[in-house]
């Protein structure tokens, strides 16, 4: 068990965002969070890298409590996000943008006078291999398509030599092919690096295609969690994405 | 310390707050709409402390000139944000803050010459209007009733700034503008027209208060920078772009600037700046000011 | 084309090399060929360009703009001064405690300051500098007021106006080199991330606050550097110096300089203090001038006069290719 929340809450004013969630991730598993838009898939995710702080329950990695650790922290004992809206250094060439991530995991960010070319070179250009992205090492983030960026988040969050692993809608905004080589990636990922991946997905194809382990979030309460037939044969999954709820 | 002492310097405070809140509603307006710091705010100010005294100069009306010059003075300087607004901010827009923020800059500069060019560098005042002209005795101690007349137009804007704010369609527009400019657009409200008339409505306010300035203190070069700089303090006490935390700021600022003066007058403008800390150190966007992330 | 890029790269660092040592020899001779009255005005450029540097670490590499640099300036200025005055301490020491005194009113402001973004962090800063220049201004009996204090002399060796100036040169040279290898370093690289994005930045594990501070003790300390090297220079400290309208001039002269680029603020502030020279010859209307100016080069300059230049640069190049 690499990561596990105890009866986690987060309330927005009057709205009930998360409602006693309890639930685990397993160490190497590929592990999907669904549930149809304002189930509080985000705030979930929000809560587990520490950008909001739970009003009550407990958040363990490792079997380390990390409830109140700031972002940056949980980061450094390794734990990684993607955003949904793509978050990348526009300014920044490809290149650089995996070098900050290096450079920040790797603790050598307070060194004031070396020149911060000369560190990592190896690294940068095996990540940059493994995303795909080596052609384009030296352009801007911000003038690389799309998919491309989405890729390139992805080489950022790998350059913190995460153990687990966060991504929220990873295929948001992706054509079919381009979701298709993106997951096929992910899945290389895990297999090679032994990473855990916790994401969240609005494709119903890509999630019960990738995901070894489901969880349903529904009004902030969780109503499912299992391997993707349990949740599937569940019939209180059935009426949320039905529509038949209350 | 006796309670009438207290009082008059409470009185006082209040006088000082009601000019602040006449400044600064307007630079907070501003700020809250287009997102543009004003820093000429104070300028405007100034150039409407100096235009009314040559507009009360030249009327020659000795009694009530001084209302006349006020609203002349108001409309010029409204005319000037018009210009302004139309032919540098607007193009500004797009770009980043720090070049909206170095513009107003240039334009202190720009006017604080201006002034230095038609008025001299010399102090120059306006007497006292009637029927404001005498002091009101308050406990036995003398105060000047044309802190009343401040006063009172301090709480005129509180309450037509409200109405306008809360009461009227423009209203709607200022507050959602605030909130999400994008959202403003999508409702199909023409965004420069919106932005051109905040900006003048704020110069209009900044030239009238500096001119009823004119008969409360002395009118000079360096007034500008004088002014902005506590209004500064004042929004940021507040929090920027909230009427309602203008208000409190102005009120703050007023008391602490007055009770500071009679404790240790060479450093009420640093008990400004300390209460501005303090505030800041509990909540960093100010009192009504609401974080951006 | 990567290792197209990476050539590229070399050969305008060593470019700009052979142009930074043609530059030191020209500092170097100027003495020999200017009058005393430019050497002055050169000596004032340097000074007035660390300064200009120390802004644009926070505002070019970090990307927040601090108001509030005048009075760090006039702290390092007001350190020395009285502590020579007042104490009958050494210039050296005194020297350098302006230095300590900027960068530890740097540490306290900056904590408060570091929480915000953009333009309430520009607003805060331009505040609490204002809170220290009225603190000296009205603090008579102890800081001289208004009236300043005089009678900053540097050392013997160092008293004419040729010697200082050398000193100054090499102060410049030496404080330029180390800012310029702090933006270059992996430190230096995550005050860009920061301004790039800076919540990815946290992310990627860093506490952003704390390195926002760093930079910024830093930023105070080298202003801090400048305005101890200015008193002695002027002989003399005003309150002035610690005032936001100071505060300004960095910021004129790293956006006219273009802020992008590590010499921007230093070809910034060398146009404007000569261009003040020369006019305050003709006119004392000097600020409506500079106002106008500043206005001409957001208008039609966006990226400052180096960042223009590089711009048709890196055009040329491509059209080249």
């Amino acid at each position: 068990m690499i990561l596990e929340t105890k009866k986690l809450v987060k309330e927005f004013g009057k709205l009930l965002a998360t409602n006693n969630v309890s639930f685990s991730v397993n160490q190497g598993d590929i592990h999907a969070i669904i549930g149809p838009n304002g189930a509080g898939k985000s705030t979930f995710f929000n809560l587990i890298t520490g950008y909001h702080l739970p009003d009550s329950g407990k958040v363990f990695f490792k079997g380390k409590e990390i409830t109140k650790l700031p972002s940056y922290r949980r980061c450094r004992l390794g734990i990684t996000r993607s955003f949904q809206i793509t978050s990348i250094y526009p300014k920044l060439t490809v290149y650089e943008s995996i070098l900050m991530a290096l450079l920040s995991r790797q603790r050598v960010t307070l060194n004031l006078f070396s020149s911060a070319e000369k560190y990592f070179r190896e690294e940068v250009w095996s990540i940059l291999e493994d995303v795909g992205l080596a052609d384009q090492a030296h352009v801007n983030g911000d003038s690389i398509s799309h998919g491309d960026k989405k890729r390139l988040e992805l080489a950022v969050t790998l350059g913190t030599k995460p153990e687990l692993l966060l991504l929220d809608e990873p295929t948001c905004g992706m054509s079919p092919e381009e979701t298709e080589s993106i997951m096929a990636m992910i899945k290389n990922l895990v297999d090679k690096k032994g990473l855990t991946i916790l994401f969240t997905e609005h494709d119903m194809g890509v999630v019960f295609g990738i995901a070894r382990r489901i969880s349903v979030l529904h009004q902030g309460s969780m109503i499912a969690d299992g391997t993707p037939e349990e949740v599937r044969a569940s019939e209180e999954v059935q009426k949320v994405y039905l529509g038949g709820a209350a | 310390m006796s309670f009438d002492v207290l009082f008059n310097q409470f009185l006082s405070g209040i006088a000082r707050g009601a000019l602040l809140f006449l400044v600064a509603s307007g630079l907070s307006l501003t700020f809250g709409v287009l997102r543009v710091l004003n820093f000429a705010h104070g300028s405007l100010y100034m150039l409407g402390a100096f235009l009314s005294y040559s507009i009360w100069k030249w009327l020659l009306i000795p009694v009530y000139g001084f209302y006349v010059a006020t609203l002349l003075s108001a409309l010029v300087i409204a005319g000037i944000g018009l210009l302004i607004e139309y032919t540098i901010l607007r193009r500004l827009y797009a770009r980043g803050w720090p070049e909206q923020l170095l513009a107003t800059y240039a334009l202190i500069l720009i006017i604080t010459d201006i002034v230095k060019w038609f008025w001299g560098g010399e102090f120059l005042s306006i007497p006292r209007p009637e029927p404001f002209t005498k002091a009101v005795f308050l406990f036995g101690f003398p105060f000047p009733s044309y802190n009343f007349f401040i006063i009172i137009l301090g709480l005129v804007l509180v309450f037509f700034l409200w109405w306008l704010v809360y009461k009227t369609r423009l209203g709607d527009i200022i507050r959602a503008a605030a909130h999400d400019r994008d959202m403003v657009s999508a409702l199909g409200i023409p965004i420069p027209w919106l932005f051109t008339s905040i900006f003048v409505l704020g110069a209009f306010i900044a030239g009238l208060s500096g001119a009823v300035t004119a008969p409360y203190g002395a009118i000079a070069l360096g007034m500008d920078i004088e002014i902005i700089v506590e209004c500064f303090a004042v929004v940021v006490i507040g929090g920027m772009g909230s009427l309602p935390g203008t208000l409190l700021g102005s009120f703050i600022v007023g008391q602490v600037y007055s009770f500071g003066i009679m404790y240790k007058p060479e450093l009420a403008l640093a008990f400004i700046f300390m209460v501005m800390a303090i505030v800041l150190v509990i909540r960093p966007w100010g009192i009504f000011g609401r974080p951006e992330r | 084309m990567e290792a197209n890029n990476t050539t590229d790269k070399n050969i305008s660092w060593l470019k700009s090399g052979w142009w930074l040592i043609l530059l030191v020899a020209a500092g170097i001779a100027a003495p020999y060929v200017i009058s005393e009255f430019y050497l002055l005005i050169l000596g004032e450029a340097l000074i007035m360009s660390l300064f200009a540097l120390s802004f644009n670490l926070l505002f070019g590499h970090m990307g927040q703009l601090p108001f509030g640099q005048a009075a760090f300036y006039g702290l390092g200025g007001y350190g020395i001064a009285m502590l020579m005055t007042k104490f009958q301490i050494n210039f050296w020491l005194s020297f350098l405690a302006g230095i300590g005194l900027a960068a530890l009113a740097g540490l306290i402001i900056g904590i408060f300051c570091v929480r915000l973004r953009g333009i309430y962090f520009s607003i805060l800063t331009l505040a609490f500098g204002q809170l220290i220049f009225v603190i000296i201004y009205k603090w008579h009996d102890f800081t001289g007021g208004d009236d300043g204090i005089q009678g900053v002399f540097p050392p013997e060796f160092l008293k004419t106006p040729i010697a200082y100036y050398y000193f100054v040169l090499l102060v410049f040279c030496i404080a330029a080199f180390i800012l310029w290898r702090i933006t270059n370093s992996p430190f230096g690289y995550i005050l860009k991330a920061m301004r790039e994005n800076s919540e990815r930045t946290e992310f990627l594990g860093i506490p952003i606050a704390r390195y926002q501070l760093t930079a910024f003790v830093i930023s105070a300390a080298f202003a801090g550097l400048a305005g101890a090297l200015w008193a002695p220079f002027y002989r003399s400290v005003a309150p002035s110096t610690l005032m936001w309208i100071k505060s300004g001039e960095p910021v004129m002269a790293t956006i006219l300089g273009g802020a992008g680029l590590f010499f921007g603020p230093v070809l910034g502030t060398f146009i404007i203090t000569f261009f003040h020279a020369y006019i305050l010859g003709f006119t004392h209307f000097w600020a409506i001038i500079m106002g106008t100016l500043i206005l001409i080069v957001i208008f039609f300059l966006p990226g400052g006069i180096l960042g223009f230049i590089k711009e048709k640069i890196d055009n040329r190049k491509k059209t080249d290719q």
